[in-house]
């Protein structure tokens, strides 16, 4: 991995981390929609770092989350989760390379449409568990699966816009 | 068993996947079993400082719905604290005012859009009008004292005389522990005199009586636009008057008039009942 890489993808984890925990810990639209962003930093760590890394490195930012919103476990569970089963993920959409390298985890190296389908499929992976997990119970399915619904579009929208926003202004 | 180990180390993702499940399940467990003990939430120091910080910086968003929800329950206080006051004027027990009497005020919310200090008669203009069931002659008292008289409304604000005014006058009294004991009563007649903002002038109460620095001059029981022991402000300077019967005492005004936003117009009930009453003596 190139220097430049791991600078820029730090860069973005640090950004995404405190966007989510300074910014959007704040906005629940309606008590359904919550916005859960800080998940991007799992999604776009370089393909090419070994699964051995990425495992704990998504424990750890989940870790980082549950402590500041109290629910210890809930979004180091998820995290690990969508972590483990991102390379399969990356697979499914890509039947047709050989080595799952070649993907680049962003909009330019997938193509939108692709980005927003792997982005969805993540988040949707993501906050099921995370919603159920943090209900604790099968019992508020309803409310759970219109959260899960509600959130899921929100934060995929999110990551997506700023995906966009800070590739642009990369490329300036 | 190299087969095996073979086979471990290609499915090693799938263990640490487990190990780390395992960590947060344990942590999850752990802390429904052990609510705040937990060293990872936020009560930890450092998170709690930086969630501080984060709120801090979004605090003055809400400041207005939390100043909204503080003028609404001091509003509901104050009405309480008068109706208990009212009730319980004399602790004698010779006289009992009846309920009717001692619930007679109530308060309305209004905000304050315009206010002079500066002028020799000045005025305040509030946010509330005849619509609100503002009338000419209410009292307005702000969250530290006495603040002025309604004089005139439309139907969405009101014109209010502040206490800064030459033409106003209110019946106060001194409070202290030796009067109280003594079992007398310091009453006088407040007035602006027109030239401090932050002071207020205090007449005819006679120089017998043992007043000092810093007694409180509350509104007296003979007024009927402000609820009775409602603050005015401090005593700050004593001087025997000029005909040597009455003191002339200067008081420091607890309402800060430069900086007052919201108000209380206190409604008298009975006023009007008191007024015809009074007016049918000078009539016959």
């Amino acid at each position: 991995m190139k220097t430049q890489t791991i600078s820029k993808t730090v860069l973005t984890f640090l950004l995404f981390m405190i966007l989510q925990l300074l910014v959007f810990r704040n906005i629940v639209i309606q008590d359904y929609a919550f916005c859960f962003m800080y998940i991007a930093c799992i999604l776009l760590l370089p393909n090419e770092l070994s699964q051995t890394w990425v495992i704990p490195i998504s424990f750890l930012v989940g870790l980082i989350i549950d402590i500041f919103y109290d629910t210890a476990g809930v979004h180091a569970s998820a995290c690990v989760l969508i972590s483990y089963l991102r390379t399969y993920i990356v697979q499914f959409l890509f039947p047709n390379r050989g080595l799952e390298t070649d993907v680049v985890l962003s909009i330019n190296g997938m193509g939108t449409e692709r980005f927003v389908r792997y982005i969805f499929i993540m988040t949707l992976i993501h906050h099921t568990l995370l919603f159920f997990v943090e209900a604790g119970t099968f019992q508020f399915f309803v409310v759970t699966i219109i959260k899960i619904v509600s959130s899921v579009l929100v934060t995929t929208f999110t990551i997506v816009l700023l995906h966009v926003v800070f590739r642009g202004v990369q490329h300036r | 068993m190299s087969q095996l180990l073979q086979l471990f180390y290609r499915i090693r993702h799938f263990f640490l996947f487990i190990f780390f499940e395992l960590i947060s399940i344990w942590l999850l467990v752990q802390n429904n079993n052990y609510w705040g003990v937990s060293y990872f939430n936020s009560s930890n120091y450092y998170i709690a400082k930086s969630l501080e910080a984060s709120r801090s910086l979004t605090e003055y968003i809400d400041l207005k719905d939390v100043n909204k929800s503080l003028v609404m329950e001091n509003i509901d206080l104050k009405k309480r604290l008068v109706r208990l006051q009212q009730a319980d004027t004399n602790p004698t027990g010779l006289y009992k005012p009846d309920s009717v009497f001692a619930s007679r005020f109530d308060f309305k919310v209004a905000k304050v859009v315009k206010n002079t200090i500066n002028l020799t008669n000045n005025y305040l203009t509030i946010d509330m009008g005849s619509l609100d069931g503002i009338e000419p002659g209410m009292g307005v008292i702000g969250p530290q004292g006495i603040v002025g008289q309604v004089k005139s409304c439309s139907e969405h604000f009101s014109i209010v005389y502040s206490i800064l005014h030459s033409r106003f006058s209110v019946s106060s009294e001194v409070l202290n522990q030796k009067l109280r004991e003594e079992e007398v009563q310091a009453l006088g007649i407040g007035k602006w005199d027109g030239s401090n903002p932050r002071y207020f002038k205090l007449t005819t109460i006679d120089r017998f009586k043992p007043i000092i620095k810093g007694d409180s001059v509350v509104t007296s029981e003979q007024n009927s636009i402000f609820p009775s022991k409602t603050m005015v402000g401090k005593v700050s300077d004593i001087k025997v008057g000029r005909d040597n019967a009455f003191f002339d005492i200067d008081v420091k005004l607890s309402t800060d008039f430069s900086s007052v936003t919201y108000v209380y117009v206190v409604e008298n009930r009975l006023t009007a009942e008191q007024k015809r009453l009074e007016e049918s003596i000078t009539e016959n």
